[in-house]
C-alpha cells in the first residue's frame, strides 16, 4: 500500500556522549539528563532538490516512526485519477495506459491551499477548484517508433460538463494560490530531466486521452505519495539488539555498517548489554518523486500530525 | 461493486464522533478509548507518550482489524488523574514536541537555503546521490559542522 521504503532496524544508546557534535556543544542539551525533558534536535546533513538527509535526536522511536509514516502516507498531492480514452490504437490496452498515467508525478506545490478534495467541493463531480484537466494527443506519422512521454501531457483549463454549469459562482480563492506549473508533469519545464515513458507507438497508431487529476493522499492510492523512498535507521551498531543478523564466522566483521555508523561510537568489546537503553538518534533520508520539494514534505508533517 | 469509498478509512463521516471513552468497570482508574479514523501513526505515538508519563500505570493500543479504521487505547493511571485527563496531557505534550520540532526544522532549512540548495538541480542529471555537490551538507563528518555559523 505504501511506496517502497527501506527500514533498517538499528539503534543507538541513550548515552549523552554522541560523536556527531564534536566541539560546540550547546550546554542545555548535555547538562539535562532526563531524556523526556529534552527538546527534539534536528540536523540536516544534506539538502538537494529531490532529497533531504537529516538526523533527528531526543525523540522516542514511536515518534520518529510516526514522522516517517506521515511523510509517506498522509501528505496530499495531485495525481491523475480519471482517464477518458477517446482513441487508443496502440498495442497497450486502455487500462494499462490509464494505470501508467496515474503514476505520473504532477507538481503539487502548496496543495493544501491550491486545490480542494472533490469530496469537500460543492460541485457534483469535479470543477476547476478540485480538479485539473490534462490531455494527451499524439499520433505517429513517422517510420520510427515514437515514445509517448509525460512531456506530451498538456494541462488545459477545466471544462465543465454542460449539466453542471448551473452551479452558483464559487468564491474560492484556490486558483490564485497555484504556482505557475501546478498540476503539470514533473520535469516538463526543466532542462535535463528525462520524462516518464507512457507508451511506445509505431506509424499509424494514435492516442487521444483526457485525464482528470485530483487531490488525494497515499492511504487512498500509493500514487498520491510524495515520497519515492524514505530510509530510516537507528543504532547502526545494533547495541540495542533490536535486530539479528545471520553470519558465516565473525559477526563483527560481517555486520553491514552504514554510513551512519560514523556518527556513533562503536561498542567496546567489554561493554555489558544495557537492556534499559532506548534509541534516541534517528537517521532519515527522504526522497521525493518531485511532486513536492523535500522541504515541503517535512514541513507539512507538523501540520498533519498536529491535526490528529 | 461493493467496495467502500476510498477515503472512508481516514475521513470522519457526517456526525461521527472521533473519540469515544469506555470506562472500565472492573479495573480502577482505567478506561478504554476508541479513536476513529486513525491508525498506528497516532496510536503508537500516543501509547509511547503515555508510558513516559509517571502517572500512567498501563497504556497499550490495538488495531482490532486492519480493515476497520479505528484503534483502541487502554489506559490505567495511579488515581491522581483520570485516564481521560492523562490522555489529554499526552496529546498536548505531543503537539508541543511537534511544534518545537517544526521550529527546529524551519531554522535548519533556512540555514541550508543560504548555501546548498541552489546546486540541487544537478541531481536529475545523474549525479552521485551521495556526492559532495550539495554544499556544506556534503561529506559527513568533515568540513563545516552545522553549528559553525
Amino acid at each position: 500500500m505504501f511506496s517502497p521504503s527501506h527500514v533498517t532496524n538499528q539503534l543507538s544508546l541513550v548515552t549523552t556522549s554522541s560523536l556527531c557534535i564534536p566541539f560546540e556543544i550547546p550546554d542545555e542539551h548535555y547538562i539535562t539528563t532526563m531524556q523526556e525533558d529534552l527538546e527534539p534536535t534536528v540536523r540536516i546533513r544534506e539538502l538537494k532538490k529531490d532529497r533531504v538527509n537529516f538526523v533527528l535526536g531526543n525523540v522516542d522511536l514511536a515518534f520518529a516512526n510516526s514522522l516517517r509514516r506521515v511523510m509517506m502516507a498522509d501528505i496530499p498531492t495531485v495525481a491523475i485519477d480519471m482517464v477518458e480514452i477517446e482513441t487508443n490504437t496502440t498495442v497497450l490496452p486502455d487500462e494499462f495506459i490509464a494505470h501508467r498515467l496515474g503514476m505520473v508525478p504532477l507538481i503539487s506545490t502548496n496543495c493544501d491551499e491550491a486545490i480542494r478534495y472533490t469530496r469537500d467541493c460543492i460541485c457534483l463531480a469535479g470543477c476547476a477548484f478540485c480538479s485539473m484537466m490534462l490531455v494527451l494527443n499524439v499520433a505517429c506519422h513517422d517510420d520510427n517508433t515514437m515514445d509517448v512521454t509525460s512531456d506530451h501531457l498538456e494541462v488545459i483549463p477545466y471544462q465543465q460538463a454542460d449539466d453542471e454549469s448551473l452551479l452558483p459562482e464559487d468564491p474560492g480563492e484556490e486558483l490564485s494560490k497555484r504556482t505557475e506549473f501546478f498540476g503539470h508533469p514533473v520535469g516538463k519545464h526543466e532542462q535535463g530531466v528525462p520524462p516518464v515513458l507512457i507508451a511506445k507507438i509505431r506509424k499509424g497508431q494514435e492516442l487521444r486521452i483526457k485525464c482528470t487529476a485530483k487531490k488525494g493522499i497515499a492511504k487512498e492510492h500509493a500514487k498520491f505519495s510524495p515520497c519515492s523512498a524514505v530510509s530510516f535507521e537507528y543504532d547502526p551498531y545494533n547495541k540495542l539488539r533490536h535486530t539479528t543478523y545471520w553470519y558465516e564466522t565473525d559477526i563483527k566483521a560481517e555486520w553491514p555498517l552504514s554510513e551512519n555508523a560514523k556518527e556513533e561510537e562503536p561498542p567496546r568489546d567489554d561493554e555489558p548489554f544495557d537492556f534499559n537503553a532506548k534509541p534516541n538518534k534517528f537517521y532519515f533520508e527522504v526522497e521525493t518523486d518531485g511532486s513536492l520539494s523535500p522541504q515541503e514534505v517535512v514541513m507539512k508533517v507538523h501540520k498533519r500530525l498536529a491535526l490528529v | 461493486m461493493n467496495a467502500p469509498g476510498r477515503h472512508e478509512s481516514y475521513v470522519l463521516e457526517d456526525g461521527e464522533k472521533p473519540v469515544e471513552v469506555m470506562e472500565d468497570t472492573k479495573i480502577p482508574n482505567a478506561a478504554t478509548i476508541k479513536i476513529v479514523k486513525q491508525d498506528h501513526t497516532l496510536g503508537n505515538m500516543l501509547r509511547a507518550q503515555l508510558l513516559s508519563m509517571p502517572q500512567v500505570l498501563f497504556a497499550g493500543y490495538k488495531v482490532p482489524h486492519p480493515l476497520h479504521p479505528y484503534f483502541l487505547i487502554k489506559i490505567q493511571t495511579d488515581g491522581t488523574v483520570t485516564p481521560q485527563a492523562v490522555l489529554e496531557q499526552a496529546c498536548t505534550k505531543l503537539i508541543g514536541t511537534m511544534s518545537s520540532l517544526e521550529t527546529k526544522f524551519k531554522r535548519e532549512f533556512s540555514y541550508k537555503d543560504v548555501e546548498g540548495t541552489t546546486g540541487g538541480a544537478a541531481v536529475a542529471t545523474g549525479e552521485d546521490p551521495y556526492g559532495t555537490t550539495g554544499g556544506a551538507g556534503g561529506g559527513w563528518g568533515r568540513g563545516r559542522d552545522y553549528l559553525d555559523f
